[in-house]
C-alpha cells in the first residue's frame, strides 16, 4: 500500500462533535441535575452536606490548576481559605472599617487571595518540590497565627461572625444554589483551561519541563496566573465557608482541612476535572455516613492516598478511562507523508544561518566542548559525530539555550542568542527533540503535539477561562496543525491514544511532530534514530531530507553512521569537545583521522 | 534571661539538628526526603513515654526497645513509600507517598495514645536548674550521633558502602554493592536517630502527638539552610534555629517568634534554593 | 374525618417515599423515645471536658430508662463527636435537628465549637442546654431557646476577683490565656474585671498551648511583681508547664485560675508533687470539701452512685462529671412535666427556680438565661485532689 495514496485523516471522528462533547460532559451534566434537583428531598442536613462539598469544590477546582495540572505540592492552600473566609467576615462584621455589603466583601477578599496566592507561590519558581510544599505548610501556619494574635480585628481566638449574604441567598436552600452556582462556574471554567493551550502547557511543565521549555512555555508567568486564579477562588471559597459556618475561629481551619483537599485532587487523579470533583464530593460525604469511623476519617484518607500512589497513581481518571483500555493494533507501521509536509512548514523565505564561534564549555575540570566552529545553513543537514562524550549532546544543549558556554557565541544571522533562556529559542522557530523522549504520558498523543505550538495561540488565559471566541479559534487552529503534523510523520491513527501506550520508536516521530508544529527554521534532532528498527531509520531518513527540502536547516546528532552519510550534506566530526574534521560526507568518510578514531577501516 | 534562652535553644536545637541528620541519612541513601522523619522523632517520645510510664518497664529496656522500634519503622517507611516510588518515572510521587505514611502515624498516634500531651519519664536525677539532664540530653545525643556517623562514614565498610551508594548509585551497583539492602538499613538508622531526638528531647517537648508535624518543619530548616546532604550544616542550622526561636519567643512572644522563624526561612531559601553550603545541580537535558 | 381513599393513597405515598428515602419517622407517637442530641468533644485538643462530662450524662440516661423512662418513654442520647472541630459541630448540628429530628440538643461542650453552633440552632427553632463559659454564648432575644446551665466567664471573674483582691489581698496580678477561644475571651473578660476591682495588671497575654517552653512568659511576670499569676485555659500541658517552670525558678507565686488546674491530668504531667502546693482553681461549693472535709449530702449521695456504677473519678473533676449528670436529668424532668415542643420546653425554662442538681442549682428567667448562682463559685486547693473533688480554699466561710 503506497503511503501517498492515503487519504489524509479527518481530526474529527466518525460521530458528528457534539456526540464526542457528550461522552465527556454525561458525568458533569448528571451531577449537575443531582445538584439541582437536592433540594426536592426537602432533608436540611443534607443540604448543609451538599453546600459544604460545593464550597470545597470551589477551591479545589482552582487548586487543581495548580496540584494537579501543574504538578506543585501546595499542601498548605488552607491559608487562602483562611484568609478568603477572615477578609469577608471582618469585612462585613466592620471591626476594622465599617462594614460593606457582602459582595462587595467577597471581591475584596477575591483579589487579596490573589496577590497572596501569587506570595505564597512564588517559591514553587526557586524551589524543589518538598522545600516548596514545607513553604506552603509553613504559610499557613503563619496565617492561622496571624488571626490569633490580631484580635482588635479578627477577634483573635473568640472569632469573628460570618457574612450573611443579601435574599435570596439567605436562607438554607437559597445559599446552597449560590454556591451550587459558583462551583458550577468553577468546574465550567477550569474545565475551559483544562482544555486550552494553558491546560496543557501546565502539565507539560508538570511532566516534560524540559520539552515545556523548548516549545517555548514560560514556567515562572504561567505559575503565577495560575497561582493568582487559584488564590482568588479560593479566598471566595473561604467567604462561603464562612458564611456556611456562621462564625469563624482559628481552630476551624485545622491541617486535616488542608490535607483533605490536596488528598482529593490526587485521588481524583492529576490532569482532570471530573476526578477530583468526585474526591472532594467523596472525601466531603464520608464521615458522614460512617459515624463510628469519624475519629479515624484522615487516617483513612492518608491510606488511600498510599493505595492510589502505590497501585494507581492517575486516580479516579484512570479508573474512569474506559476509552484507553481498548486494545491497540499490534503491528503498527510509522508511514510518513512528506507531500503534507509544505503545508506545515508554510513560512516566508529567510536565509540566516545558525552559526556557532569559539564555543568553550567545561564541567568541573572536564572540557566538554573546545573552541568550537559550527554553521547550519537553512535547507541542509548538518550532521554532528563523534564517539561517547566527545560534546555532541553538550553542543546541541547549548544552540538550544539549555547550557551556557564559556566562551564564544551562538548566532541567528547577525544575532546572538541569549544565553540560558530556553524557552525564547522557539521564538526564534529554532525547535529540537531529546536524547530521551520527553513526552506526558497520561496526555493523549495528539495534546503531546499540540504543546509544541503553544506559542502560536493569541488568546489569553482569561479568554481561555470564560470560553471567548478567540480562545475557540486558537484551539481548533492548534488542533488542525496538530493533526497535520502527526499525519507528517506517520502516527494520524494514534491521535487520541494515551502517549505512554507508544512504542518507543514512535515516541521518537512524536517529538518531531511536535517540534514540526513551531514550523521551524532551524530542527536540532538529538539521536532521533536510537532504537529505530532499520526501516523506520530509513524513512526517519526521509523525512529529515524532505524537512530539510522545505529550508529547514537541519542539526543531526546520531551514531548511526550509515544515516548520517546518507542524507547529510555536511558533517562535523567531534572528538574530546574538538572538532576532528567537517566537510562533506565524502571528505569526512575519507579523513584519516576520523577513520582512526571512530569509523574504522 | 540568657541561660534560660540558652539552655532551652540548645536543647531544643540538638533535636532539630537530629531531625536534620535523619532526613540526610534518607536523602544520602535514596535521593529521596521524606516526610516521616518528623513523626518518627515524635514517636521517639510517645514510645518512651508508653515504654517506660506506661508499661513500668526500667529505662534500660525501654530505650533500646523504642531504638529497635524507630528502626523497623524506618524500614516498614522504605518498603512502602520510597522502593516502589524509585522503581517508577515519577520522581515527584515520592512527596505523596511519604506524606500519605506520615499522616497515618500521626492519627494512628493521636487516636491510640492521645490528643493531649502525656508525661515523659524523667531519665536521670540531676538538675533541676541550667544544668538539668533534660537540657544537655539532647545535646549529648546530638554529639553522639555526629560522632558515630563519621566514624561510620569513614572507618568502616558498611559506612563507604553508603555514601557509595550515595555518590554514584549506578557505578555502586555495578561493583556488586547490594543497593536495596544497603538503603534498608541507611533507613532503619535513620529511624534511629529520629526515634533519638524525640527521646532524648522527650522531657522537653512532653510526648506529644502534635510533635510531629512541628519536628517535620522545623527539622526541615536546618536542611534546606545547611544544605541537603550535609550533616554539618544540619547541626550548624540546628543550632542556630533553636537559639533564635528561643530568642525570638523571649523578645517578642510565642506567635511572633514562629512568623519570625519562617519568614527567614522563605528568605534564606530564596535568595539561596540550595542551601547556604550548597549543593550539586543535577544534569537535566 | 373519615379516612378516604385519597387519605389512603396520599398516606401510602408519603410512608414509600420515607421509607425509599430511609429517613427516620418525626417522633409523633406516643411511644417513641425522647431523643437528646448531644454534641461533646470525645476526641481532639479539647476533649478532656467532654469525655467526663459524657461519663454523667451517660450515668443519668441509663438511671432514668431503668426507672421506666419519661412517661413510659425511653431516653435515647444520639452523640455526635465534635472532634473539637467547629465545622464538625455546624455539620453534627444540621444532623442532630433535621435529620435525627432530636427534641433537644445538650452542646457543644466548647465554647469555640458553640459559637458557630448556637446560630444555627437558633435559626433551626431547636432547644439548646450548654456549659460554655463564653458570655456572649447566651441571649434571650437573639437566642430565646439558648439556656445554659453553668456559670458565664463573668461570673468566674467576678468569683476571682472576690479571692483574689478580697481573700488574699494582693493588687498586683498576671493574667495568661492559651490561644483558643475561651482562653482569650477570658483574658478579654477578667482584666477589665479586676481592673475595676482595683487590682494592678502587670502581665497580660496568650500563649499556644503547645509552646514547650513558657519559661519567658514567667519571668516577664515575676520581674514585673507579679503576686499572683491567673492562668485561663483548658489544656492540662499548658496548665502542667506553668507550675512546673514556677517550681523550676524557686517562685513562690500562688496561682489562682481555671478549674483544670486541678485536674488528674494536670496532676499527671507535674514533675513533683510539690508544684500543686498554692495552686488555688475554680471550682464549686456542691463538689468541694468543706472545713470539715465533708462533701454537701446531695453530692455525697452522687458520688456513691458513681462509684457503685464503677465510673472512673480520679483521672479528671467531679464537677464535671456531675454537671454531665444534672443537664440529663434536667432535660428529662423537663420533658415530663412540659412535654417535647420547643415552645414547651423553652417556656417551662424561662420559669425554672432553684431547680436542685447536684451541681447546683438552677434558675432562668425569660430575661437571664443564664442558670448558676453565684454564690457557688469557690476556689479550692489543688493539692487537697480526692477522687476529683477539692477542699475549699482557706479564708472562704
Amino acid at each position: 500500500m503506497d503511503a501517498t495514496t492515503r487519504p489524509l485523516a479527518r481530526a474529527r471522528p466518525l460521530a458528528p462533535r457534539w456526540l464526542g462533547r457528550m461522552e465527556a460532559l454525561w458525568p458533569f451534566l448528571l451531577l449537575g441535575m443531582a445538584g439541582l434537583c437536592l433540594p426536592l428531598l426537602d432533608d436540611s442536613y443534607l443540604g448543609v452536606i451538599a453546600t459544604r462539598a460545593c464550597i470545597y469544590w470551589v477551591l479545589v477546582s482552582a487548586l487543581n490548576l495548580v496540584v494537579g495540572f501543574a504538578g506543585q505540592i501546595a499542601i498548605g492552600w488552607v491559608a487562602l481559605l483562611t484568609l478568603g473566609a477572615y477578609v469577608t467576615s471582618v469585612l462585613t462584621a466592620g471591626t476594622a472599617i465599617p462594614a460593606l455589603p457582602p459582595y462587595l466583601a467577597l471581591a475584596i477578599a477575591a483579589v487579596s487571595g490573589a496577590i497572596f496566592g501569587v506570595i505564597v507561590g512564588l517559591p514553587a519558581l526557586r524551589l524543589r518540590t518538598f522545600y516548596f510544599a514545607m513553604t506552603t505548610l509553613g504559610f499557613a501556619t503563619i496565617v492561622t497565627q496571624v488571626a490569633l494574635a490580631w484580635r482588635g480585628v479578627t477577634g483573635g481566638g473568640i472569632g469573628v461572625p460570618g457574612p450573611v449574604f443579601p435574599e435570596p441567598f439567605d436562607s438554607r436552600w437559597g445559599f446552597y444554589y449560590f454556591c451550587f452556582g459558583i462551583a458550577a462556574v468553577c468546574t465550567w471554567m477550569t474545565a475551559n483551561i483544562a482544555a486550552s493551550r494553558f491546560g496543557r502547557a501546565l502539565v507539560a511543565i508538570r511532566d516534560a519541563e524540559v520539552a515545556a521549555e523548548a516549545a517555548g512555555i514560560s514556567k515562572p508567568s504561567l505559575l503565577m496566573i495560575v497561582f493568582l486564579f487559584s488564590g482568588a477562588v479560593a479566598a471566595v471559597a473561604g467567604g462561603l465557608f464562612a458564611s456556611l459556618q456562621t462564625y469563624i475561629t482559628p481552630d476551624a481551619f485545622t491541617f486535616d482541612l488542608s490535607v483533605l483537599f490536596f488528598i482529593a485532587i490526587l485521588i481524583g487523579g492529576r490532569g482532570s476535572i471530573l476526578g477530583p470533583l468526585l474526591g472532594t464530593i467523596l472525601l466531603t460525604v464520608l464521615p458522614e455516613f460512617a459515624a463510628p469511623l469519624v475519629a479515624w476519617s484522615t487516617f483513612l484518607y492518608a491510606a488511600l492516598l498510599l493505595v492510589i500512589v502505590l497501585a494507581m497513581p492517575g486516580g479516579i481518571a484512570e479508573m474512569l478511562d474506559f476509552r484507553n483500555r481498548r486494545p491497540l493494533e499490534q503491528h503498527r507501521e510509522i508511514a510518513p507523508r512528506t507531500d503534507v509536509l509544505p503545508r506545515v512548514l508554510a513560512r516566508s523565505g529567510e536565509r540566516a544561518a545558525l552559526t556557532l564561534q569559539g564555543i568553550s564549555l567545561s564541567f568541573g575540570g572536564v572540557r566538554a566542548v573546545d573552541t568550537l566552529d559550527l554553521t547550519i545553513h537553512p535547507g541542509e543537514v548538518h550532521g554532528l559525530i563523534g564517539p561517547n562524550g566527545s560534546g555532541k549532546t553538550t553542543t546541541l544543549n547549548v544552540i538550544s539555550g539549555y547550557y551556557a558556554p564559556q566562551s564564544g557565541q551562538v548566532l541567528l544571522g547577525a544575532e546572538a542568542l541569549p544565553q540560558r533562556a530556553p524557552q525564547r529559542r522557539a521564538g526564534h522557530r529554532i525547535a529540537r527533540t531529546f536524547q530521551t523522549p520527553r513526552l506526558i504520558g497520561g496526555a493523549s498523543v495528539l495534546e503531546n503535539v499540540m504543546i509544541g505550538g503553544t506559542i502560536a495561540g493569541r488568546g489569553s488565559f482569561v479568554e481561555s477561562l470564560l470560553s471567548l471566541p478567540r480562545h475557540r479559534r486558537d484551539e481548533a487552529a492548534l488542533n488542525e496543525a496538530a493533526m497535520l503534523a502527526l499525519t507528517t510523520v506517520g502516527l494520524e491513527q494514534l491521535a487520541s491514544v494515551r502517549a505512554d501506550r507508544l512504542q518507543h520508536s514512535e515516541l521518537r516521530f512524536m517529538e518531531i511532530a511536535r517540534a514540526l508544529m513551531l514550523s521551524p527554521t532551524f530542527l536540532l534532532l538529538d539521536e532521533p534514530a536510537a532504537g529505530l528498527s532499520a526501516e523506520e531509520i530509513r524513512r526517519l531518513g526521509a523525512l529529515i531530507v524532505a524537512i530539510s527540502r522545505q529550508g529547514t536547516g537541519v542539526l543531526l546528532v546520531e551514531h548511526h553512521a550509515d544515516l548520517i552519510f546518507d542524507i547529510c550534506d555536511r558533517i562535523t566530526v567531534l572528538n574530546l569537545g574538538k572538532v576532528l574534521a567537517a566537510g562533506t560526507p565524502a571528505e569526512v568518510r575519507s579523513h584519516r583521522e576520523v577513520v582512526n578514531a571512530y569509523l574504522g577501516a | 534571661m540568657l541561660e534560660s534562652i540558652i539552655s532551652y535553644g540548645l536543647a531544643v536545637g540538638a533535636v532539630y539538628a537530629l531531625i536534620g541528620i535523619t532526613y540526610n541519612v534518607m536523602f544520602t541513601a535514596s535521593r529521596v526526603f521524606s516526610f516521616t522523619a518528623g513523626m518518627v522523632g515524635m514517636l521517639g517520645g510517645v514510645l518512651g513515654a508508653l515504654f517506660i510510664n506506661r508499661l513500668g518497664l526500667p529505662v534500660w529496656v525501654g530505650f533500646p526497645l523504642t531504638l529497635a522500634a524507630g528502626a523497623v519503622i524506618g524500614v516498614i517507611t522504605e518498603i512502602i513509600t520510597v522502593r516502589p516510588v524509585l522503581k517508577s518515572i515519577e520522581q515527584h510521587l515520592y512527596v505523596l507517598s511519604t506524606l500519605a505514611f506520615a499522616l497515618m502515624i500521626q492519627q494512628f498516634t493521636a487516636i491510640e495514645w492521645s490528643t493531649e500531651s502525656q508525661p515523659f519519664p524523667r531519665l536521670i536525677d540531676i538538675g533541676p536548674g541550667l544544668l538539668d539532664q533534660q537540657f544537655w540530653l539532647p545535646v549529648l545525643a546530638c554529639g553522639a550521633v555526629i560522632v558515630g556517623l563519621e566514624l561510620l562514614y569513614r572507618h568502616t565498610l558498611i559506612g563507604h558502602a553508603f555514601l557509595a551508594i550515595a555518590e554514584d548509585n549506578y557505578a555502586a551497583r555495578a561493583l556488586g554493592l547490594p543497593e536495596q539492602s544497603l538503603r534498608m538499613m541507611s533507613y532503619a538508622l535513620a529511624g534511629m536517630i529520629a526515634v533519638l531526638a524525640g527521646f532524648a528531647g522527650g522531657e522537653i517537648l512532653l510526648a506529644f502527638f502534635g510533635n510531629g508535624p512541628m519536628l517535620n518543619f522545623y527539622g526541615f530548616v536546618p536542611v534546606a539552610l545547611g544544605g541537603m546532604g550535609s550533616n554539618r550544616g544540619a547541626v550548624v542550622g540546628g543550632i542556630a534555629l533553636g537559639l533564635f526561636q528561643q530568642a525570638a519567643n523571649f523578645l517578642f512572644g510565642g506567635i511572633f517568634a514562629s512568623v519570625a522563624v519562617f519568614v527567614v526561612f522563605i528568605i534564606v531559601l530564596l535568595a539561596r534554593p540550595e542551601g547556604l553550603a550548597g549543593a550539586v545541580a543535577v544534569r537535566r537535558v | 374525618m373519615s379516612l378516604t381513599r385519597r387519605h389512603v393513597l396520599a398516606g401510602s405515598a408519603a410512608s414509600a417515599v420515607a421509607l425509599a428515602s430511609g429517613f427516620p419517622r418525626p417522633a409523633i407517637a406516643a411511644s417513641d423515645p425522647i431523643r437528646i442530641g448531644f454534641l461533646p468533644a470525645l476526641t481532639g485538643p479539647s476533649s478532656s471536658t467532654g469525655v467526663a462530662i459524657n461519663r454523667g450524662t451517660e450515668l443519668a440516661v441509663e438511671e432514668i430508662n431503668n426507672a421506666g423512662g419519661v412517661n413510659g418513654r425511653k431516653v435515647e442520647l444520639v452523640v455526635r463527636d465534635t472532634q473539637s472541630d467547629p465545622t464538625k459541630a455546624v455539620n453534627g448540628v444540621a444532623e442532630l435537628v433535621n435529620r435525627q429530628k432530636v427534641n433537644v440538643v445538650y452542646g457543644p461542650l466548647n465554647s469555640g465549637e458553640a459559637l458557630a453552633a448556637t446560630p444555627l440552632l437558633a435559626r433551626d427553632g431547636a432547644v439548646q442546654l450548654h456549659p460554655c463559659f463564653v458570655d456572649s454564648l447566651t441571649d434571650p432575644k437573639k437566642y430565646p431557646l439558648c439556656f445554659r446551665n453553668a456559670p458565664t466567664n463573668q461570673q468566674i471573674g467576678a468569683s476571682g476577683n472576690r479571692y483574689v483582691l478580697g481573700v488574699m489581698k494582693v493588687k498586683k496580678v498576671a493574667v495568661i490565656g492559651d490561644t483558643t477561644g475561651y482562653g482569650t475571651a477570658s483574658v478579654d473578660a477578667y482584666v477589665p474585671l479586676l481592673k475595676q476591682g482595683g487590682a494592678d495588671i502587670v502581665y497580660q497575654g496568650e500563649v499556644d498551648a503547645s509552646n514547650p517552653d513558657v519559661k519567658p512568659e514567667l519571668l516577664r511576670m515575676r520581674d514585673a511583681g507579679a503576686e499572683v499569676v491567673m492562668p485561663w485555659s483548658v489544656n492540662a500541658g499548658f496548665l502542667a508547664r506553668i507550675l512546673n517552670t514556677r517550681a523550676q525558678m524557686g517562685w513562690d507565686v500562688p496561682v489562682v485560675g481555671q478549674t483544670t488546674l486541678g485536674s488528674g491530668q494536670t496532676r499527671a504531667l507535674l514533675e513533683k508533687p510539690e508544684n500543686w502546693n498554692k495552686v488555688y482553681a475554680n471550682n464549686f461549693r456542691s463538689c468541694s470539701f468543706d472545713t470539715n472535709g465533708k462533701l454537701p449530702e446531695r453530692t455525697q449521695a452522687f458520688v456513691d452512685r458513681i462509684s457503685a456504677a464503677k465510673i472512673e473519678m480520679t483521672d479528671t473533676l467531679l464537677w464535671w462529671i456531675a454537671l454531665g449528670y444534672d443537664s440529663a436529668k434536667l432535660i428529662a424532668e423537663t420533658v415530663k412535666a412540659a412535654g417535647t415542643e420547643p415552645k414547651q420546653i423553652a417556656g417551662y425554662w424561662d420559669q425554672l427556680k432553684a431547680w436542685p442538681g447536684v451541681f447546683g442549682d438552677i434558675t432562668w428567667t425569660p430575661d437571664n438565661h443564664n442558670g448558676y448562682p453565684d454564690k457557688d463559685l469557690v476556689f479550692v486547693e489543688a493539692n487537697s485532689f480526692r477522687n476529683g473533688s477539692f477542699k475549699i480554699a482557706p479564708g472562704y466561710t
